[in-house]
């Protein structure tokens, strides 16, 4: 094979580079409504908390947590139909804007992925719900083993893994770490007690001194759940302004 | 005292003459971007007529790089296509090869540089 076979090999895998990055910010730039969409439901979800930035000065919440963190919410049986109901509306939202996009592009995304995903979690958790309820008072600082299974019974763990569903069909490294960030608040602030509670090693490292029983960070829930929606808001942004810029996208 | 080892094979011999189509390769890549693709869409992104893209999906599902899904959109019938398995691997051995040679070349045209 000659140079100039080499040279149209160059010259060949330049226009493939260009054919797959035009492609891919076709197929996927309809990824923002998605990530917007689960970011609004996070930010709804503040409104089913008591006081979501306001200080109480004790905290009962019961098992499975309903409103989605640990703390008082206004009412569990509204809670319960927020996520029950919002969630499958925003993937039957979700799976229209897909089915719409892939009919005027002619491109298809594997969203089937991410709503089989988020409503199978969402399935087991209210299967595994079942089990006999618990509540643990405000003073009680070291969790127990069930009560750390027992706390991700909540609804925002079904998001996460919707959310890394949903990086895994739009070959996001930018929603992988949306969902992986969701996934890690949720299991800490779930898995403990109080909300925010800091292990003796996390105080320790933060300057609390050894011997430490602890402590807690004061952000109430609102607080933590714009924090889990802030990096969806910011991928959305980014998204829809890069889509904004390819013609027919 | 002389090498006996063999020379490393040159990575043309490593294209798949069924991929290395210039057209098949635009087909293959397109593809591996979406779980679907519109027959249409495909023949407006290569700029192609109709029987020339039959032409070239239909060697790629004889060699099982890709499936053709027929199905209706309302009433109107439409053709989509999806990338198998074996048409993704086959797409990544290309696009390695082709690496290859391009830096096979780059070599080339570095050493005299060093020389002089």
């Amino acid at each position: 094979m000659s140079s100039t076979d080499e040279e149209r090999s160059a010259e060949i895998l330049t226009e493939l580079d260009r054919l797959r990055n035009r492609t891919r910010t076709r197929t996927h730039g309809g990824a923002w409504l998605p990530a917007l969409a689960i970011a609004a439901l996070l930010l709804a979800s503040i409104a089913l908390y008591q006081m979501p930035f306001g200080q109480l000065t004790a905290i009962s919440a019961d098992h499975p947590y309903w409103a989605g963190l640990p703390d008082q919410q206004r009412q569990p049986v509204l809670s319960y139909v927020f996520w029950f109901v919002g969630t499958p509306l925003l993937f039957a939202a979700t799976a229209a804007w897909y089915t719409l996009r892939a009919r005027r592009l002619g491109l298809r995304v594997s969203w089937p992925i991410f709503a089989g995903a988020g409503l199978g979690v969402l399935l087991l958790l209210a299967v595994l719900a079942a089990v006999p309820e618990s509540e643990v008072g405000s003073d009680a600082l070291a969790p127990a083993p069930d009560w750390i299974w027992q706390g991700l019974l909540t609804p925002l763990l079904p998001v996460a893994v919707a959310v890394l569903a949903l990086a895994w069909a739009e070959r996001s490294p930018g929603l992988a770490a949306a969902g992986t960030w969701i996934a890690l608040l949720t299991v800490w602030l779930c898995g403990t007690f109080p909300l925010g509670y800091l292990p003796p090693w996390a105080t320790n490292l933060l300057g609390g001194g050894s011997g430490s029983l602890g402590g807690q960070l004061s952000l109430r829930p609102g607080h933590y759940l714009v924090l889990m929606a802030l990096p969806l808001v910011v991928f959305a942004a980014v998204r829809a302004a890069r889509t904004r810029r390819v013609p027919n996208a | 005292m002389p090498d006996d080892r063999p020379a490393p094979a040159h990575p043309a011999l490593a294209l798949d003459d069924t991929v290395h189509q210039r057209v098949r390769l635009g087909i293959l890549t397109v593809l591996s971007e979406t779980r679907e693709c519109k027959f249409a869409t495909l023949r407006d992104e290569l700029g192609l007529t109709d029987g020339n893209l039959n032409r070239h999906l239909r060697i790629l599902e004889q060699a099982e790089l890709l499936r053709v899904i027929k199905g209706y959109e309302g009433r109107r019938p439409c053709t989509w296509l999806r990338l198998t398995r074996q048409g993704r691997a086959a797409l990544r051995a290309e696009v390695a090869a082709l690496e290859q040679l391009v830096s096979r070349l780059r070599s080339a045209t570095a050493e005299p540089e060093a020389e002089s």
